[in-house]
């Protein structure tokens, strides 16, 4: 039996590159599993988004609306949103609080208070301390198109700040999600390198998904100068 | 049960092949998604100065055209004017007799005002940055404006590789999954993965949606 002094050293570095390669397509894997149905909702929602003259999918014609008036306690003194908090937790109503237009008359509070699927607008009369309710409920399709794009907040709009906790979850979940499909790409890229009989090809392959990718991203803009 | 060589092969292949091409547009999206999601846009610079152009071929009746219709005919005064991008909706305001066209690339937007009275066009825009660009090309072509979506070339390519994403990502999904179920010693750890992200997404679900 050959002594410990006589193993040679190359062996030993390639089993350890052998051995991070085995993690990282165990990670690829299993990162992969875990996100499937993440993957699959975000996706195939996606798809709706892109494609609203898909007749099977359609959810507003079928909106059910319905309108109430209800007499709530005024809420103390505050802030907007401490106030349509206040009067929603009366409603019984969870979700995220959306400001619409500025209300020109003080003596109203007019928000949206949204989740995918329900929406109640609230008009509250501070001087009369009832409010008026609609209620739109939307069906399977109209839910899963807004879970796409429930983030509480919007590029531009100062308004809107995100308020609901559960908001929260759904953005961290999205963002794991975003993190999740990086970490594929970085794991896939790294596995690919690992294998020298497919570096030519998959060079290839990545060049023109890069050229065609790039081109939309930085290429355009130069036909855009005014 | 051993899956043929063949066919682990030719999947793991298409699995390598798909994916390399794709990641480029995976990362499109997967890095919009932090911009979207937190409404942070870094980047972008100074608008240009306003450049006018009078005399401008604007056809009769312009302002009560609607849809692709007028979508084409706008067209036909941008070209006239040596501008282009995707436009993404036709202001009419009729007091002020003045129609805005606001024009799209992935990380530059052109604004054009048509002042019908006077036959003047003002013409100025701005770089966005990568940051815009990137949710540009996320959101796009996207729900709204349907009617006049896909004004440009580079819109409806973009529309058909949005698709084609979507149905390449599934298809790795699953040649991914097939790809796990063959190696017997990573079963039961895929499949507690598995069942956790379903968990997950169940329970945060039922949360949002109630």
């Amino acid at each position: 039996m050959p002594s410990s002094a006589e193993v040679p050293v190359p062996e030993v570095r390639e089993s350890r590159g052998a051995g991070l390669q085995r993690w990282n397509r165990r990670l690829h894997s299993y990162v992969g599993l875990y996100f499937l149905f993440f993957l699959w909702l975000f996706a195939l929602t996606g798809l709706l988004l892109n494609h609203s003259e898909w007749s099977f999918a359609e959810f507003w014609p079928q909106r059910k609306v319905s309108t109430w008036e209800q007499s709530l306690q005024a809420p103390p003194a505050g802030s907007p949103i401490e106030e349509a908090k206040h009067l929603l937790a009366q409603l019984r109503l969870p979700g995220e609080i959306e400001w619409l237009a500025v209300a020109a008359d003080p003596s109203r509070l007019v928000f949206r208070v949204v989740r995918p699927g329900l929406n109640h607008e609230v008009k509250y009369d501070r001087a009369l301390a009832r409010a008026s309710i609609q209620r739109t409920e939307v069906n399977a399709w109209g839910v899963t198109r807004v879970l796409h794009t429930f983030t509480g907040v919007r590029v531009g709009d100062s308004r809107n700040q995100r308020d609901w906790i559960v908001t929260t979850a759904w953005v961290l979940a999205m963002d794991a999600l975003a993190v999740g499909l990086i970490a594929l790409v970085a794991g896939g890229l790294w596995l690919w390198w690992g294998d020298p009989r497919k570096r030519r090809s998959g060079l290839t392959v990545l060049g023109c998904g890069l050229l065609v990718c790039g081109a939309f991203i930085w290429g355009l803009r130069w036909f855009g100068a005014a | 049960m051993d899956a043929p060589r063949t066919l682990r092969g030719m999947v793991r292949d298409l699995h390598l092949y798909v994916g390399l091409f794709l990641s480029p547009f995976v990362l499109v999206f997967a890095v919009s998604v932090f911009f979207l999601a937190h409404a942070w846009l870094p980047g972008g610079g100074e608008r240009s100065p306003v450049r006018t152009v009078a005399d401008v071929p604007i056809p009769e009746g312009f302002e009560r055209l609607k849809g692709r219709e007028q979508v084409l005919a706008a067209r036909a005064i941008l070209e006239h004017l040596g501008v282009g991008g995707e436009i993404g909706f036709v202001r009419y305001q009729p007091r002020e007799r003045r129609i805005s066209l606001p024009l799209s690339y992935p990380g530059r937007e052109t604004t054009v005002e048509l002042d019908l009275a006077t036959r003047v066009a003002r013409i100025s825009s701005r770089p966005t940055g990568t940051a815009d660009a990137l949710v540009y090309l996320h959101k796009m072509p996207g729900p709204h404006n349907v009617a006049i979506r896909g004004n440009t070339t580079f819109m409806r390519v973009w529309r058909g590789l949005a698709d084609a994403t979507v149905y390449l990502l599934l298809f790795l999904s699953l040649s991914g999954v097939y790809l796990w179920a063959l190696v017997r010693a990573e079963r039961r750890a895929g499949l507690l993965m598995l069942l956790a992200g379903a968990g997950t997404m169940g329970g945060l679900i039922y949360a949002v949606v109630g």
